[in-house]
């Protein structure tokens, strides 16, 4: 519900559900006029304005930020306030009404009754309208947190790729037996790239070097797996060594593209990373992979490419604005082909 | 036992078939690259159990046992996927974590010779008449969304046809098979499963009480309380084949 919505309807509520208490009892007691029902509905009217007034100061003044000790008295001397002036109106009210009644009205012991109450009336409301809004902040800060851990989750998660970890140990129990030096270097790449992924999270940008070499310690440990069903070809320029690029980008486009596209091949398939500068100060990074990319995923699939791809795109906006792009298409029916353009300057800073 | 590996990265066969060979009680008769293979060897060598990877390029192992008419035992492989994993452990079928645990390989082996043993033991005696068809000892794999189970036909109480689809009732489960019922029935040995009418195919072991209903058709009560009309044509066949 609209919050503004919700906080009228209490004050309408709890103010006159006050009028019609008041009404009830001085009836029950000693029976009551209708001149005098609608003083105590005026005077409910007036705790509703002036209660409103109250909220516009405490929301001007910031009071949800001060510290405990700063608000309690701030909240008591305006209170008090309040309450004089409470006891000044519901005066002008009766008086208003005619039902001012001087010789009892103005004894010292019955204003200071009404100064007590309408005290504790002020108090009620406000404690009332701090509880809210502390609820209110502690539930959205806890939904915060939730989202930013999932995110946190989701971010460690494309990491480290059980599947492939897995699978690539599983490839190197299988070698040791058949080939003992190939399975020696292959326990190095995935240590290396273990390591890369542990070290590089605290980190929004790296050497491109080193994003490439553990690019290719991932491809060979894939064409372990694969055999002769994955071949990979480079091609990258002197140049793009100069860049710096957000760690695991293209590793996260190179295991699509083995995950969606070399792994569902009967025959495998080719995997050719281009790497080249642009005419003002960018660097192309090309994907190409045997495959199909369906212009229309399906919405059930749970482990959806979309995921990725947002994902890839969200970061390239974060850190570099409208200046990077992200593009992934179909060529002809062979292949599909991801690319990124990535400016030499970052839009922002760490 | 006999056993074919069936998965699409040699490496990964060899590691396991190495295992394999470790164990007396298991010969490797054949191994599979992919779902279309798989098929082939598993006609041709009749193995008691395979070896299955999940995830295989363009079909999976999931597909593959859908395909298959008569399922032998199954152990599943993989290194890494939540949803098979979660739908394993729902259903208590079982499976094995790349890189295998001999130890872990050796106790699947023994869980499933005692599965098989039991199995033989109670068939023993039944007729080898109808090998070709499904008998109530068999199992059928059967998928639906997110969960997998395999059910043995002798708990299965009716096969109810939905468009291209058929249902298939068990326990609290009914999903859907994608298999026309004619083709089913055909399948199933007449013995132990009547076609009731066009839609339905019932257990007779789970008939608990037959009615009278119009024109000479039959009401028949399912233990657990599905009702099942019975049509005219097929009501008589039915009284022929329950009366002595």
């Amino acid at each position: 519900m609209n919050r503004v919505k919700l906080y009228w309807i209490l004050q309408l509520l709890g103010w006159g559900s006050f009028a019609f208490v008041n009404v009830f009892f001085a009836s029950l007691s000693e029976g009551i006029s209708p001149i005098q029902a609608w003083a105590f509905v005026a005077l409910a009217a007036y705790y509703l304005l002036s209660t409103h007034a109250f909220r516009h100061l405490v929301k001007a003044f910031g009071w949800f930020k001060l510290g405990i000790f700063r608000l309690l008295i701030q909240a008591i001397l305006a209170l008090l306030a309040l309450a004089v002036v409470n006891v000044l109106a519901q005066i002008l009210i009766n008086i208003a009404f005619g039902t001012l009644n001087p010789g009892l009205d103005f004894r010292s012991l019955v204003i200071a009754v009404n100064l007590f109450v309408s005290f504790l009336y002020y108090a009620f409301w406000f404690l009332l309208y701090f509880l809210f809004h502390f609820l209110d902040n502690y539930n959205n800060s806890l939904k915060y947190e939730a989202k930013i851990n999932e995110i946190r989750l989701n971010h460690l998660k494309s990491q480290l790729n059980p599947h492939f970890i897995f699978n690539a140990l599983n490839s190197v129990r299988a070698l040791v037996d058949e080939d003992p030096n190939k399975a020696k270097t292959a326990i190095t790449r995935i240590s290396n790239m273990l390591r890369f992924s542990l070290m590089m999270d605290k980190k929004q940008v790296i050497d491109f070097a080193d994003e490439l070499a553990t690019v290719k310690d991932y491809l060979a440990l894939e064409s372990i797996r694969f055999e002769e069903r994955l071949e990979v070809i480079y091609q990258v320029e002197e140049e793009a060594f100069a860049y710096k690029i957000p760690p695991m980008m293209l590793q996260t486009i190179v295991e699509n593209a083995i995950k969606h596209g070399i792994s569902n091949l009967v025959k495998g398939g080719l995997i050719e990373i281009k790497c080249r500068e642009g005419l003002q100060e960018e660097l192309y990074i090309q994907v190409k992979n045997s495959g199909y990319l369906n212009p229309n995923p399906s919405k059930n699939r749970k482990d959806g490419g979309g995921h990725g791809i947002e994902n890839t795109r969200q970061r390239l906006k974060l850190l570099y604005g409208d200046q990077a792009t992200f593009r992934i298409f179909n060529s002809g029916n062979q292949f599909v082909i991801t690319e990124i353009k990535i400016p030499k300057q970052r839009v922002t800073l760490d | 036992m006999r056993a074919i590996v069936i998965d699409d990265e040699r490496l990964a066969r060899k590691e396991l078939i190495n295992l394999l060979n470790q164990l007396e009680t298991v010969e490797v008769v054949g191994e599979a690259v992919n779902v279309e293979d798989a098929k082939d060897k598993i006609e041709q060598l009749q193995p008691d159990v395979i070896f299955l990877d999940i995830q295989m390029p363009e079909k999976t192992g999931f597909d593959l046992l859908e395909e298959l008419d008569q399922v032998p035992h199954v152990i599943f492989t993989t290194a890494y996927d939540e949803y098979a994993l979660k739908a394993f452990q729902v259903n208590a079928l079982d499976y094995l974590l790349k890189p295998i645990e001999p130890k872990r390989l050796e106790e699947a082996i023994q869980k499933l010779q005692g599965k098989i043993e039991g199995i033989s033991r109670s068939s023993e005696g039944g007729s080898l008449a109808n090998q070709k068809k499904l008998t109530l000892e068999d199992q059928v794999f059967v998928k639906d969304g997110d969960r997998c189970w395999f059910v043995r036909l002798s708990n299965v109480r009716l096969f109810e046809s939905d468009g291209n689809y058929i249902k298939v009732y068990f326990d609290n489960f009914k999903p859907m098979i994608h298999k026309s019922l004619n083709a089913l029935d055909e399948r199933l040995d007449e013995k132990s499963f009547f076609r009731a009418s066009r839609k339905h195919i019932i257990n007779l072991g789970w008939v608990e009480a037959i009615e009278p209903w119009f024109n000479g058709g039959l009401v028949v009560t399912l233990r657990g309380g599905d009702r099942i009309e019975v049509s005219r044509r097929q009501a008589a066949r039915f009284k022929e084949m329950m009366s002595l």
